[in-house]
C-alpha cells in the first residue's frame, strides 16, 4: 500500500518521499528533507525541509523541520528553525512557530503565530510575557 | 489635503491631537488640539474643546475655541461656545452664541 | 485615498473610540478602539494600540489588538501584530510578524458577527448551537476531502470555534466510522514506509 522511497542525492543530502498513493501511521523523522504527497498520521520530526504538497495530509500532534512548506492539510503543532510558508490552497490546524511564517490569501488556517519580535515603545515595547500561555520559541 | 481628515461618515469619541492641520467632515467628541489650522466643514458635527493655530468653521461646534490666529465662523456655521483668538471674523448667517475674546 | 475618506495623519493622535461607516486610513497612532463599516489601513508608520473591527483591514504598520475583519485580513511586509486575527480570508505576508491566533474562514466571519453583536465575548469562548448546526462552505469542503483530516481528533480541535466544531463533526460523521468513531484508538497496523520510522511504531504497538 505504501509507496514511499528515499533516495540519495550526488552532494550527500537525503531526501525522503512519501508518494502520493501512501499512507503512513508512525513518526517520522530523519535528517534531509522530507516530500509529503500521500497521507501522514503521526509525528514528524526532521532536520531539513518539511515540504505538505497539494493533496497531502500530515495529522500529528508535532511536526518540527527547519523549514515548512504547506499546500496541503495539516494537523498539530509546528515549530520550524526556519519559514512556515502556507500557499493559497493549504488547509492547517495547529499552532505555528518558525522565525517566518507567511500565509497566502486564499489558505485556511486557525491556530496561534509566535513570531519574536518587540513592538514599538509607543505600543509598550516587548510585549513577549503576554503571550497568552505559550512559552517563547526556543532559540 | 490635509494631513488629517476625519471624513464624513467617522466619528471619533476621545481626543485628537496633531502637529500638523485636521480636517474634519464628520462627528468628533471630546477634545480636538492641532499646531496648524483646524477646518469644520459643512455637515461636521464637533461637541468638543478646540486648540488650532486657526480655526475655520462652516459645520456644527459646541465647545470652547482658542486659536493663535484668527477664527472664521462661515455662513451657515453654527457655534456655541467661547472663542478666544486675536482675529475673529463671524460672517452674515452665522449662528453664534458665546463669548468672543480678542486678547489686545 | 478617497477625497472624502479619514486619515489620521503622522503627527496626529487619537485617543477614544473611531466608528463609522467608511474607510479608515491610519498613518499616525490610535490607541482606544476602531469599529467601521469600511476598510481601515494602518500605514507603515501607523501604530494603533486598539482593537480594529472594518471590512478589509489592510496592515503595514503596528497593531496591538485583535483584528477583526468581515471580508478579508491583509498583513503585508513590515505589519508587526500582537493580537487575534479573524477573516474569512486572512493573507501574512513575508516579512509581517504576528504574535496571537489567527482564523481564517467562514467559521471566523461568524465568530466575527458574534463580536460586534456582544462585544465583550470572545469569539473562542461563544458556544452558540444556532451557527453549528447551519452547514457552512468551511465545513462542506473540509469533508468532501479525504478521512485523514477528520482524524483531527485532537485536544485541539475542541477548543476550537463553531465552525471548526461544525467542521470536524461533518467529518467525523462523512468519514469510515469504525476507525474513528472512538476517538482516540491505537492506530491499525502500520505500513512501515521509511526506515526510520520503525522503532517508532514499534512501541505505538504496545501501547
Amino acid at each position: 500500500m505504501a509507496q514511499a522511497r528515499t533516495t540519495t542525492r550526488g552532494d550527500g543530502a537525503r531526501e525522503a518521499r512519501i508518494g502520493s498513493g501512501a499512507r503512513i501511521r508512525g513518526k517520522i523523522h530523519g535528517e534531509g528533507d522530507l516530500l509529503v504527497e500521500g497521507q501522514v498520521e503521526g509525528d514528524v520530526a526532521i532536520r531539513g525541509e518539511l515540504t505538505i504538497a497539494e493533496g497531502a495530509s500530515v495529522v500529528g500532534e508535532a511536526v518540527e523541520a527547519q523549514g515548512v512548506t504547506i499546500a496541503g492539510a495539516l494537523e498539530g503543532d509546528v515549530a520550524a528553525t526556519g519559514q512556515v510558508r502556507l500557499a493559497a490552497g493549504a488547509r492547517v490546524r495547529g499552532n505555528l512557530r518558525g522565525s517566518a511564517v507567511s500565509i497566502e490569501d486564499g489558505a485556511r488556517f486557525s491556530g496561534r503565530l509566535d513570531c519574536e519580535f518587540d513592538l514599538p515603545p509607543e505600543l509598550g515595547g516587548s510585549s513577549r510575557g503576554e503571550t497568552r500561555g505559550r512559552p517563547a520559541a526556543r532559540r | 489635503m490635509a494631513s488629517t481628515v476625519i471624513g464624513a461618515g467617522i466619528t471619533v469619541e476621545g481626543e485628537i491631537t496633531t502637529d500638523e492641520d485636521i480636517v474634519v467632515a464628520g462627528t468628533v467628541r471630546g477634545k480636538l488640539s492641532a499646531k496648524e489650522a483646524v477646518t469644520i466643514e459643512h455637515g461636521a458635527t464637533v461637541e468638543a474643546d478646540v486648540v488650532g493655530s486657526s480655526l475655520t468653521v462652516a459645520g456644527a461646534l459646541t465647545g470652547n475655541v482658542t486659536a493663535n490666529e484668527r477664527v472664521d465662523l462661515q455662513s451657515g456655521s453654527r457655534v456655541v461656545g467661547n472663542v478666544k483668538a486675536s482675529r475673529v471674523t463671524i460672517a452674515d448667517g452665522a449662528l453664534f452664541k458665546g463669548n468672543v475674546d480678542m486678547d489686545v | 485615498m478617497a477625497a472624502n475618506g479619514t486619515i489620521i495623519g503622522r503627527t496626529t493622535r487619537v485617543r477614544g473610540r473611531v466608528t463609522g461607516e467608511v474607510d479608515l486610513e491610519v498613518q499616525g497612532f490610535v490607541e482606544g478602539e476602531i469599529s467601521v463599516g469600511g476598510d481601515v489601513t494602518v500605514d507603515t508608520h501607523g501604530l494603533v494600540g486598539a482593537n480594529v473591527r472594518g471590512r478589509r483591514l489592510v496592515v503595514r504598520g503596528a497593531v496591538k489588538g485583535d483584528l477583526v475583519g468581515e471580508e478579508a485580513i491583509a498583513l503585508e511586509e513590515g505589519a508587526r501584530v500582537v493580537g487575534d486575527v479573524r477573516a474569512p480570508r486572512v493573507a501574512i505576508a513575508p516579512g509581517a510578524l504576528v504574535r496571537g491566533y489567527v482564523e481564517t474562514g467562514d467559521g471566523a466571519a461568524g465568530s466575527a458577527r458574534a463580536t460586534r453583536a456582544a462585544p465583550a465575548a470572545r469569539p473562542v469562548v461563544a458556544p452558540k448551537a444556532a451557527p453549528a448546526a447551519a452547514p457552512k462552505p468551511v465545513a462542506a469542503a473540509v469533508s468532501a476531502k479525504p478521512a485523514t483530516m477528520a482524524a483531527a481528533a485532537r485536544p485541539a480541535a475542541s477548543s476550537l470555534n463553531d465552525g471548526g466544531a461544525a467542521a470536524n463533526s461533518t467529518n467525523a460523521n462523512a468519514s469510515h466510522g469504525a476507525n474513528h468513531a472512538g476517538g482516540r484508538r491505537p492506530p491499525p497496523p502500520v505500513v512501515p514506509a521509511l526506515k526510520k520510522a520503525k522503532g517508532q511504531i514499534a512501541k505505538k504497538k504496545e501501547r
